[in-house]
């Protein structure tokens, strides 16, 4: 006789249980022959260089930030979710139960909204984007005169 | 020593649970403080919050458990990541404890544990226990908490809307990029 | 109740009117949003009623309280003038957070329930560690706020644990719950009562730096942009002894015996950390920081010698300090600029430090005679607001018989007149060049208001008492 909980934790000891054996039987069936080059961390085929630990920069942590205010104000929604549409409430209220929720998260999800609303104007979302600058030169040859010139001998030959 | 024994073997399925869940959670939380690599900290402290999650189940309160792993485990943890590769903390650093520091901190964290422990050992701190009659398994449910947050407490609950709009609003304007900082 | 509500409003409302091209109307546009909420408080006057299944209280008391905070905001924001020549100042921000701040400050005010306390005190602390970091180009504003928040994010922790405990024991977040199980214990307190209770205090304590938890106050005071520091040392204060009074005169009065010898050592305590320590400053900010620890232990006095006069005490105290505090910000704020502007060209002392303020009162009579009132204010000088505050807190301690507090009050205050003069001297009898300040129309009837205000109640204090 196992509770609902009792259930869930089978699951999480067999998922462990199943990477344990899954890990086991490989090792007993793969090859072993390592060398350098294959122990080496895999860089997209890239000469590794340096630590990984590098310094971020900060705006990453402004969307960071951001998801978990709607991480915590989702978690809020839930409750909401199973009270929301309760027959036992609505009737209770003559009905005004369902709409009294409804502005209740509306209200609280619309403060948030803004508040992202804010933000995204702002533009602190954005990412900078790389403004390429392109080299120019002070010459008398007009740009278009390499294409006239490959034009002119590309159909004088036969 | 044999008390002990034989209390251990009355333990219930649940009390098993409780001990190992608490050692882990134990061990898991040393492994915080003493681990020299800011990563396995964090990571140690994951294993710390699914610990706790484990007792909150058992003490049926099974939606702050969901929340504690989405929450605290998830979002959570990826600020402390955030903010430990913003650090860029190196290992030359890390002497900026002194001896003295150490063993303050040490100093007060045990008297607040021995505190801690006094208290709820104590006779007249002693809370009500399982009774098997008026137990609700169902108390820690969703259901409940939904239908106590957007009645009794609504207005605390939308205020908390204000509470993270100005996270929200401060942290980035503090974090704003100011004309002249790096662009990566 | 209303204003709490209007407030979180206005605050969007000035959020977006950042967006507008022009910013000379986003001062206008916060002083009449302070001012609106502020006519909006009255509405309840004379009636109490509980908001929202007993979650806020809204009675005379709370509405003077909210008077008072919305008053010293409306105050720090008209002087706040300068935001607009700073380019990079983000004024529609600031005025945003600190009118949620004010919904924060509010709701310490109006609490009946432990979570509105809670999520208020979050509110408030959460909008100064923003602003205390505002000025993010100065390293000493940056390390302020980083101090501030790691310090204040643990004492929250303290606090809520407090109230975890408190719960344990009493089974109630309700001010009425917590007082019902204190008055009539079927089986004497529960241990977790007490620990919750202290545990509760120390965060409360902290938010208004009474010693021994004090210690981060001097440097946030000094590193945050002085306005805000004028914004915190007032809003905060007052709406951290409204929780305060609030919770012990409700929830604990059945227990004061245990909790009475405790505020009582606490304010000893912080009386003397402040006043002797504010003694050895060179800078008038950091001076001024340790000059609001000695108040927050003039306040605590009220607390400790809980009785029939202390709402008024605290009330009256709370309002001249704010007062007197926000023209002794607003004229250092005029001060420094001009300093850091001559320091520029010639290179001097440190534009806060007292010899700044060299030779001020010739050039600058008004300026000179504003800051000379708050002084005197703040050292309880008779004819001053100051010194009726000091007097209703005396006598509450004499009321409950604390001989011993009230002589060390009566010490400390003493050692208080020594570093107040030293401003007024230097204003007055030292030689200083300073060139006369050019004092802006609406900054000016600020400090003209507060000065009539501190004298005012300086000469007629009963004027305050018919109000509740």
């Amino acid at each position: 006789m196992l509770t609902d909980f009792g259930i869930i934790l089978l699951f999480i000891l067999a998922a462990f249980a199943f990477i344990g054996i899954v890990l086991f039987v490989a090792r007993l069936l793969r090859p072993n022959r390592p060398n350098e080059e294959k122990n080496s961390t895999y860089e997209s085929g890239e000469e590794p260089v340096g630590n990984a630990n590098i310094q971020f920069n900060i705006r990453y942590y402004v969307v960071a930030l951001v998801f978990v205010l709607f991480d915590v104000e989702l978690v809020f929604l839930f409750p909401w979710a199973t009270v929301f549409g309760q027959v036992r409430l609505i009737n209770e209220t003559n009905g005004s139960w369902g709409w009294f929720a409804l502005t209740e998260a509306f209200l609280f999800v619309g403060i948030l909204g803004l508040g992202l609303a804010y933000v995204w104007a702002k533009g602190y979302l954005d990412w900078v984007k790389p403004q390429p600058k392109i080299p120019r030169v002070d010459t008398n040859v007009p740009a278009d005169l390499y294409q006239r010139v490959n034009d002119k001998y590309s159909h004088s030959k036969p | 020593m044999s008390e002990f024994l034989n209390q251990f073997k009355q333990l219930t399925a649940t009390g098993y649970l409780f001990w190992v869940l608490a050692i882990l959670a134990l061990l898991s939380a040393v492994w915080v403080v003493t681990a020299r690599n800011p990563i396995h900290s964090v990571l140690a402290l994951i294993a710390t919050f699914f610990c706790l999650s484990g007792h909150y189940i058992l003490l049926n309160a099974q939606f702050l458990a969901a929340v504690n792993i989405i929450v605290y485990a998830g979002a959570i943890m990826v600020l402390f990541l955030f903010t430990i590769m913003f650090l860029n903390l190196r290992r030359e650093d890390e002497e900026s404890k002194t001896n003295l520091t150490k063993m303050a901190a040490v100093v007060v964290g045990g008297l607040l544990m021995v505190m801690l422990i006094t208290i709820f050992r104590a006779k007249s701190a002693q809370v009500p226990t399982f009774n098997p009659v008026s137990f609700d398994s169902r108390t820690g449910l969703v259901e409940n908490l939904g239908s106590i947050l957007y009645s009794d407490y609504i207005l605390p609950f939308e205020l908390a809307s204000v509470l993270f709009l100005v996270a929200m609003v401060g942290a980035v304007m503090l974090g704003k990029r100011e004309a002249g900082d790096r662009h990566f | 109740m209303f204003p709490i509500v209007l407030l979180s409003v206005f605050g969007i409302l000035l959020l977006f009117l950042g967006f507008l091209k022009s910013r000379a109307i986003l001062l206008p546009a916060a002083l009449l949003f302070l001012l609106v909420s502020l006519a909006v408080n009255f509405i309840d006057w004379n009636k109490t009623y509980l908001y929202f299944n007993g979650m806020l209280l809204s009675d005379n008391l709370s509405m003077v309280f909210t008077a008072i905070v919305l008053g010293s905001a409306f105050m720090v924001v008209a002087l706040s003038g300068s935001f607009m020549e700073d380019e990079s100042a983000q004024p529609a921000e600031y005025y945003g957070i600190l009118l949620f701040s004010l919904v924060g400050a509010l709701m310490m005010i109006g609490f009946e329930n432990l979570i509105m306390l809670f999520v208020g005190v979050e509110i408030l602390s959460v909008a100064m560690y923003v602003l205390t970091g505002s000025d993010k180009r100065n390293l000493r504003s940056n390390e302020a706020a980083l101090k501030y928040f790691l310090m204040g994010a643990f004492t929250t922790g303290i606090m809520l644990f407090g109230m975890a405990l408190l719960y344990g024991a009493t089974g109630s977040f309700t001010l009425g719950g917590i007082r019902a199980y204190a008055v009539n214990p079927q089986v004497g307190l529960s241990l977790l009562f007490y620990v919750g209770l202290l545990m509760l205090l120390i965060g409360l304590l902290f938010k208004v730096s009474a010693a021994p938890f004090h210690f981060w106050t001097p440097d946030v005071y000094d590193g945050a942009p002085t306005l805000f520091t004028a914004f915190m040392s007032t809003v905060v204060k007052t709406a951290g002894f409204a929780a305060l009074f609030r919770l012990l005169s409700i929830s604990f009065s059945g227990v004061y015996t245990f909790w009475w010898t405790i505020l009582a050592i606490i304010t000893t305590l912080t009386l003397v950390a402040g006043n002797i320590t504010a003694v050895y400053q060179n800078s008038f900010k950091r001076m001024m920081a340790y000059s609001s620890i000695s108040h927050a232990g003039y306040l605590l006095i009220g607390l400790a010698a809980l009785g029939q006069q202390t709402k008024q005490a605290i009330v009256f105290y709370s309002l001249a300090y704010s007062v007197a505090t926000i023209a002794a910000f607003g004229v250092l704020l005029l001060v420094a600029r001009q300093r850091n502007a001559e320091t520029i060209t010639s290179g001097g002392s440190s534009s806060e430090s007292f010899d700044a303020f060299n030779g001020l009162a010739r050039q600058n009579p008004l300026l000179g005679f504003a800051m000379a009132v708050s002084m005197l204010s703040l050292a309880g000088i008779p004819l001053t607001a100051g010194f009726w505050g000091k007097f209703y807190m005396f006598s509450t301690a004499v009321e409950r018989g604390q001989i011993w507090l009230l002589v060390v009050a009566v010490l400390m205050s003493a050692v208080g007149i020594y570093y107040y003069f030293r401003v007024i001297i230097a204003m007055y009898f030292r030689e200083g060049a300073t060139a006369p300040i050019r004092v802006a129309p609406f900054y000016r009837y600020v400090l003209v208001v507060a000065t009539l205000l501190t004298i005012g109640l300086g000469i007629a204090p009963g004027l305050l008492e018919g109000l509740f």
